[in-house]
């Protein structure tokens, strides 16, 4: 939008280019709008398809893109479109109410429909997924709903609780749920306690962001350890300092 | 900046453009100068701070032992180097202090003979400000942890009190009745607040994470409740549903138009709010240190474009942009946590208190004169040892003519 009159904030924006080291994925330099798809996409390549087998589709958590792009408003309504458009699906992981996860639509149904090839709940699932997952943004459902607005029966719910696509919220309602994801949140868990705890263990309990990613990873730690790092400083459990050697990341608790 | 000017002075802006970007360009170089100190006066920490609405030139703040000080905070001795003085102060020795420490100060609204102050004691004191002595004094069931004065109503007198008991008491400073009390909330409310907009609007923040709007004139309950997913229900867990944070509520302060609410909560996020329809407008502000147990007292600024929210975060304070989330600076120089901040809107000036005792102004960078090139070198000794502001040197012609 063109405007007759600059905004007053708009002067006060003066931005310098910073030849800092360089950072991956669409990173937003004031001028450019912020590619939220390419960035998803930049992120999924970091995620370990062979350690679950390539049953999972890849799986990227929302707040890993706040360490990408500056704007965190921006990103949600980014993130929110994407949602809305049908492209990109979010899940409740469980652990954290505030962590959700982002698989991309396409590859969530490939991977759910290869993971029931064979079984007795495909053709419940396959209905789920074309009814449900394709029409409704919702992260729950609720029993009403699903009894009333999509026509499933208790024994068609029973079995998509049992494929892994529902997983209980609480009694009368349930939650989008990734199927076998049980393994990629207890990896998880695990590789993001031990990166903070190698943040912690270093001298004054802080790392530059480039020897982190460079650091050999312990048993304990199965992702990459980039998709660690974009992890711990999104959700802000470490503190992101620009140095004149690149980040540093400090750990948060005192 | 000079760009502005030659703007306003062809008349191409409105005069208000101006007075906005200063007013910005102010906020945005807050630091701390070595000329301007608070007196320390408080033992312990500092609670609370209140500058008088009138004409910004007093300052109040309550502290953890009870004590109360009111600070001049006005420089009229026409050197750079000032330290707010403090002119009254209500100490231990006095037979009216309060006995616990002292949660929040506020003067009375319309001018600076009044003030009230709320404490853990369970009372909650009006003081005459000439003599120092409380000219009516509430008694409460639990701790008093937040009352809020309406800063613009005509039609009422009414002090909003919030204590450890659900229920949100209204005192009448005419009458001195408290019959009026507002039911709806199930654990204790931290903080309360009246929109700067319509003198009848009262929001209030409590411990059982949720966040209520009232009209005070209305016999049922609250207008609305705030919902952080805006009413999509599938996003939270079934308890959360309907709450403001997933936490305690602990802060509240509307912008000063009032068209806007921010609430801070213990689950270290702070949401800006809608204040007429109660939606979220999903603004990401990022994590939002918060561990207090009571109030806190944070403020936003007034004339600026964009606004700035100033936070407490820790041992210092966070400055965000309103509207966008952007964490702009920290301000460190605390020693230890940052209980309450307030912006003196005429001055663009940020004056905080904590846990340290200390008061700490934050003030714009000044602009430096330009050096200019004397050809006499007694010239400059001589501007130099004066050094007076040029705002109160004259043009007028001397007395010697």
């Amino acid at each position: 939008m063109n405007r007759k009159r600059a905004l007053v904030s708009d002067a006060f924006k003066a931005k310098k280019r910073r030849n800092d080291t360089e950072r991956f994925g669409a990173g937003d330099d004031g001028g450019e709008p912020a590619d939220m798809k390419s960035t998803l996409e930049n992120l999924m390549t970091l995620f370990p398809r062979k350690l679950f087998n390539d049953a999972l589709p890849p799986i990227v958590l929302k707040h890993q893109l706040y360490s990408v792009h500056n704007d965190k408003t921006l990103v949600d309504k980014e993130v929110n479109k994407l949602q809305e458009s049908g492209e990109l699906l979010m899940f409740q992981l469980g652990f954290d109410s505030e962590a959700f996860g982002l698989v991309f639509a396409s590859d969530y149904k490939t991977k759910v429909l290869a993971g029931e090839e064979g079984k007795a709940t495909q053709a419940t699932v396959e209905k789920f997924l074309e009814k449900v997952v394709s029409s409704c943004t919702d992260l729950s459902f609720s029993k009403d709903k699903m009894l009333r607005e999509f026509l499933f029966t208790d024994s068609e719910i029973t079995q998509l609780v049992k494929s892994g696509v529902l997983t209980v919220r609480d009694a009368g309602s349930w939650w989008l749920s990734i199927p076998n994801s049980g393994k990629f949140t207890k990896y998880f868990i695990q590789g993001r306690k031990a990166v903070l705890g190698m943040v912690k263990k270093s001298k004054y309990n802080e790392v530059l962001r480039v020897d982190l990613e460079e650091r050999r990873t312990t048993s304990h730690v199965k992702f990459p350890m980039k998709y660690h790092v974009h992890d711990i400083v999104g959700a802000e459990l470490v503190e992101s300092i620009p140095t004149t050697s690149g980040t540093l990341l400090r750990s948060a608790d005192s | 900046m000079l760009g502005f000017l030659s703007a306003r002075q062809a008349g191409v802006d409105d005069p208000l453009r101006l007075r906005r970007a200063e007013s910005t360009r102010r906020v945005l170089s807050l630091k701390l100068n070595p000329d301007r100190d608070v007196d320390r006066i408080h033992g312990n920490g500092i609670n609370t701070i209140d500058i008088d609405a009138i004409e910004g030139r007093y300052m109040l703040s309550g502290g953890a032992d009870g004590v109360i000080v009111i600070y001049d905070l006005e420089n009229h001795s026409g050197k750079q180097q000032y330290t707010c003085r403090p002119v009254r102060t209500v100490g231990r020795s006095s037979r009216h202090v309060h006995k616990f420490s002292v949660e929040t100060v506020q003067w009375y609204p319309y001018d600076t003979g009044m003030f009230v102050s709320s404490s853990f004691d369970k009372t909650m004191k009006v003081w005459d400000t000439e003599t120092l002595k409380p000219a009516e004094a509430f008694e409460f069931e639990g701790n008093v942890y937040s009352h809020h004065l309406s800063p613009i109503a005509r039609k009422h007198s009414l002090i909003a009190v919030g204590t450890k008991n659900p229920k949100i008491q209204l005192c009448d400073l005419k009458s001195g009745s408290r019959i009026h009390v507002l039911q709806g909330h199930r654990a204790e409310v931290l903080a309360v607040r009246w929109s700067p907009r319509y003198e009848n609007i009262l929001a209030t923040a409590s411990a059982d994470s949720k966040v209520n709007i009232w009209d005070v004139r209305r016999a049922s309950g609250s207008l609305f409740t705030l919902d952080q997913h805006n009413g999509e229900k599938s996003k939270a867990s079934s308890q959360a549903e309907n709450t403001a944070h997933n936490g305690r509520v602990n802060g509240l302060c509307f912008t000063s138009d009032g068209l806007y609410l921010l609430t801070t909560g213990t689950d270290d996020r702070m949401r800006l709010w809608n204040s007429a329809t109660g939606a979220n407008t999903l603004v990401n502000y990022g994590k939002v240190c918060n561990e207090s147990r009571k109030r806190l007292q944070f403020s936003v600024s007034h004339g600026c474009s964009p606004e700035f929210v100033f936070v407490p975060c820790g041992s210092s304070v966070a400055v965000y942009a309103l509207h966008t989330g952007e964490l702009i600076t920290m301000l460190r120089g605390h020693y230890n946590n940052v209980d309450c901040c307030e912006f003196h809107p005429d001055y663009q000036e940020l004056y905080s208190g904590g846990k340290d005792g200390n008061l700490l102004a934050w003030v714009p960078v000044v602009r430096t004169a330009d050096v200019e090139e004397e050809p006499n070198g007694e010239n400059k000794v001589a501007a130099s040892l004066s050094a007076v502001n040029p705002a109160f040197q004259d043009n007028w012609s001397s007395d010697e003519d």
